[in-house]
């Protein structure tokens, strides 16, 4: 049987990649922008990684000296700022941006040269950071740049500036993609398609836009303010007369809902994939898209936990205390209704499930460590130690990495009209589950015995002669990752171009952009798809307007 | 296709096997004890509040293992028991939409744990963390950080500067209560010794105040937390507690030192500032700065 909604294989974008960076330039196809997102966060995914394995050389063993001290700092700040700015926020910005308009049955973008325009932007931040390796000195007082060590008494360095005008230009993209994506999601959706039947890709979508829109302007009117600073000699955040700390308040209050605007989409693409290899709906939709917005108006008021050991007063603390542990309870909610929608399902442990099971199994601890965290004197035990290092990367890579990945692997059919090799896939998803829990089990801890984060060196004695063994192991275990990654990309490459084709709707999917073709075509769907319920392929393929659910195994 | 077989099973193992191997070897460390860069739980501190804390440490990980054993265990059991290979041919998935009841039932389970958790962590931190706590100190200590070390400034009137990877410990009585008085000359440092209690910010223009009071004679390390420059990993710390007589005998020692270097013409001088008197009256506690 005919596909309906689709005509036969169009035109396809199998080798944009090929062709003249004209096209880059001048697309507004939200699919190719999103193409281009995506790539972007790779190749940054690539470099943050080597900059963490330089790092990880450098600490193998105590009183190293790979690198200078001043180089690590470097390093580190890159590394941070690359990975949460420049890898994980814009590679899921690529993800929603190539299917949030498919997952709706939309045309495109509200604004596609907006879309655009916010891409570009990207790069050209990246690329105004890096410079400062060139210039004398990239910023070295970590992602997080607290002034006083950023002013321009005690670094006067171009750096810093150059780190401002980076992180400024982002927010700026980063509010007009979430103003895109917010229009859109309002505006364009196919005909039934209610918000009660969006599927929760997009609503979580929605959540980390609404997130970004609030806290992208605060970001940016810090950095400017600590310009001014170095810059027009005000005093916002110099020690006499200014407020160092007031800095952190607006940095937090910035960074701590950036965790959810990496991690939201995660949760979306997680609630979207489940239900597809279990053969079951979600499990509590309502309670899931409740518990999403309660993370939204939560993140917005725990910055303070980042921020316990800086002497604020003790009520004030014990709100930011229970405000975190709250989140805990949206966390849990979504987390039990992943397991009770798996739960009795008929499931296909195809790649992405695999993912999406390695994401339940790590994420589960970076949660769990996060309410140890919460705990105000336990946090200023392990507060700035390796435990928060190994929190974070819990969160961010057991959280983000591993849902991204899982995403990838179940859309690469969709966007690239080809199936990734499955041998290739099981060797990725086994060498990054070993390589990660082998990298960052033990530095809990490492952090727990007293081992600071973001230390050049360690002098190896008096109290910490065992920290070289341990620093060995998590080195030895980090090039299992980056052989991971490598992999990964190989078979990203190579299925590009041989893999065996995928067919329309390779899993038997339930939304919306499984009933065109693969790829798309620049027009999305040939008719306006008509939703009668959150699952409308599923409702297509009842109505026996869907050719098959074969897997192509 | 039989080797390939076995080379599958096997395959399929390895993380297990991993995950028993890293158990095994991070238990056998741990028992060696503190140094072996895998203690599983935060140092049993020797003042009180770092005794606080690790109690506290303790009775989160209660809940904290329950959870992370249950969801573990169910997440084991999907892959086992609802693998589509296992289930007989044709097997037809609930179509759940939700359930009430359960709903509610992980809501208010987590909600109830929190809150023991909170209102424990709430006690430790008005009992520890006010100004009350180190209202009366029996000696305060004015430490002052700078890039990259420490000044550990005595109501005796004398000061001992610490720099460097084999740094000058700070030097405290046994069984008295030590008010530490927290400042920067220039960027932001962090004051931690893991074994004796939690970490304070040292924030330039501003005054944090923590407090120890150790019952044991002994050395413990310490290190600056908070980046602050390129030498901030050399910015190491140690704080030494000696019986109440070894401390008279250190007070003495570094009043005649002092006494000696100020003899000779000394270029910093003029910038020390007068010493508080010893026993200079406390802090009143509501315009106290937030006691650490």
């Amino acid at each position: 049987m005919a596909n309906v909604l689709a005509p036969p294989r169009p035109k396809s974008y199998d080798d944009t990649f090929f062709k003249p960076v004209s096209l880059w330039l001048t697309t507004t196809d939200h699919k190719l922008i999103g193409i281009m997102y995506m790539t972007t966060g790779m190749l940054a995914f690539v470099l943050g990684g080597i900059l963490a394995l330089v790092m990880r050389i450098q600490l193998a063993q105590p009183n190293l000296k790979v690198i200078d001290a001043e180089t690590y700092n470097q390093l580190l700040s890159a590394h941070g700022t690359t990975m949460i700015f420049f890898f994980v926020t814009i590679f899921m910005t690529g993800i929603a941006n190539y299917f949030v308009p498919l997952m709706i049955g939309a045309r495109d973008m509200a604004f596609p040269r907006v879309n655009l325009f916010g891409f570009w932007l990207i790069p050209i931040s990246i690329a105004i950071y890096y410079t400062g390796f060139f210039t004398g000195g990239a910023l070295d007082a970590g992602w997080t740049g607290y002034p006083p060590l950023t002013t321009k008494q005690f670094n006067p360095g171009l750096g810093v500036d150059l780190w401002a005008a980076s992180i400024i230009l982002w927010c700026v993209s980063g509010i007009m993609a979430s103003v895109n994506f917010l229009t859109t999601i309002v505006a364009l959706r196919a005909p039934g398609m209610g918000f009660s039947r969006l599927p929760l890709f997009v609503w979580a979508q929605i959540c980390t836009s609404l997130l970004l829109l609030a806290v992208g302007a605060p970001l940016a009117a810090a950095l400017f303010l600590l310009e001014l600073d170095r810059q027009a000699g005000t005093s916002f955040f110099v020690s006499n007369g200014g407020r160092p700390v007031l800095f952190q308040h607006l940095f937090w209050f910035f960074g701590h809902p950036e965790v959810y605007v990496l991690i939201l989409p995660g949760f979306g693409m997680v609630s979207e994939i489940i239900p597809v290899f279990a053969r079951k709906p979600i499990f509590g939709y309502t309670s899931m898209v409740g518990a999403l917005f309660s993370i939204v108006f939560l993140s917005m008021a725990v910055w303070g936990h980042h921020m316990l050991t800086v002497g604020m007063n003790i009520y004030v603390e014990t709100w930011f205390m229970v405000m975190t542990m709250l989140i805990a309870i949206p966390t849990g909610i979504k987390f039990f209704n992943w397991i009770a929608t798996a739960w009795g399902g008929s499931i296909d442990f195809q790649i992405p499930m695999k993912y999406v099971f390695g994401f339940l199994a790590t994420f589960l601890i970076g949660g769990i460590t996060g309410v140890y965290l919460s705990s105000v004197p336990v946090n200023t035990q392990v507060h700035q130690s390796y435990y928060v290092v190994a929190h974070f990367h819990y969160v961010m890579v057991g959280g983000s990495v591993f849902t991204l990945l899982a995403g990838t692997q179940y859309w690469f059919p969709k966007i690239t009209g080809r199936m990734l090799n499955k041998t290739l896939g099981e060797w990725s998803f086994w060498l990054f589950f070993i390589g990660f829990n082998g990298t960052f089990l033990v530095m809990h801890t490492l952090g727990l015995e007293g081992m600071p984060r973001r230390i050049y060196s360690y002098p190896g004695g008096f109290g910490e002669e065992g920290w070289g063994a341990t620093n060995m192991f998590i080195t030895v275990f980090s090039f299992v990752i980056a052989a991971s990654v490598l992999v990964f990309i190989y078979n990203l490459v190579v299925s590009w171009k041989y893999g065996e084709p995928a067919g329309d709707d390779p899993w038997g999917g339930n939304t919306l952009e499984w009933a065109t073709t693969s790829p798309p075509p620049p027009y999305n769907f040939e008719k306006v798809p008509v939703v009668r319920s959150f699952m409308p392929l599923r409702d297509m393929r009842e109505d026996g307007l869907r050719p098959s659910l074969a897997s192509p195994e | 296709m039989r080797g390939r077989l076995w080379f599958r099973r096997a395959f399929a193992t390895l993380p297990v096997l991993v995950v028993l191997v890293l158990f095994c070897s991070g238990t056998a460390l741990a028992a060696e004890g503190s140094g072996s860069g895998l203690d599983p739980i935060v140092p049993n501190g020797k003042s009180p509040n770092g005794h606080h804390i690790w109690q506290l440490y303790l009775l989160v990980s209660i809940p904290a293992l329950f959870i992370f054993l249950l969801v573990e265990g169910l997440l084991i059991t999907v892959l086992i028991k609802f693998r589509r290979k296992k289930l007989p041919k044709g097997y037809k998935p609930p179509q759940w939409h939700g359930h009430r009841g359960l709903e509610v039932l992980w809501t208010v389970i987590p909600a109830l744990i929190l809150i023991v958790i909170g209102s424990a962590s709430f006690i430790t931190l008005q009992n520890d963390y006010t100004a009350q706590a180190s209202n009366n100190p029996d000696i305060d200590i004015a430490v002052t950080g700078h890039q990259y070390g420490w000044k550990f400034k005595y109501p005796e009137g004398f000061t001992v500067d610490s720099e460097g990877l084999t740094p000058t410990p700070m030097v405290i009585p046994t069984s008295k209560l030590v008010r530490l008085k927290l400042n920067s000359t220039d960027v932001i440092h962090g004051f931690w010794v893991p074994d004796l209690t939690g970490k304070t910010d040292l924030v330039p223009g501003y005054e944090n105040v923590t407090w120890v009071k150790v019952s044991q004679p002994g050395e413990w390390r310490g290190e600056c937390t908070e980046l602050c420059g390129t030498g901030h990993y050399t910015m190491q710390l140690r704080v030494k507690a000696v019986s109440q007589s070894d401390y008279a005998a250190f007070v003495q020692k570094s009043l005649a030192d002092q006494a000696k270097s100020k003899s000779s013409p000394s270029p910093r001088a003029p910038g020390a500032a007068p010493a508080a008197p010893a026993g200079s009256p406390p802090a009143s506690p509501s315009a106290g700065p937030t006691t650490r």
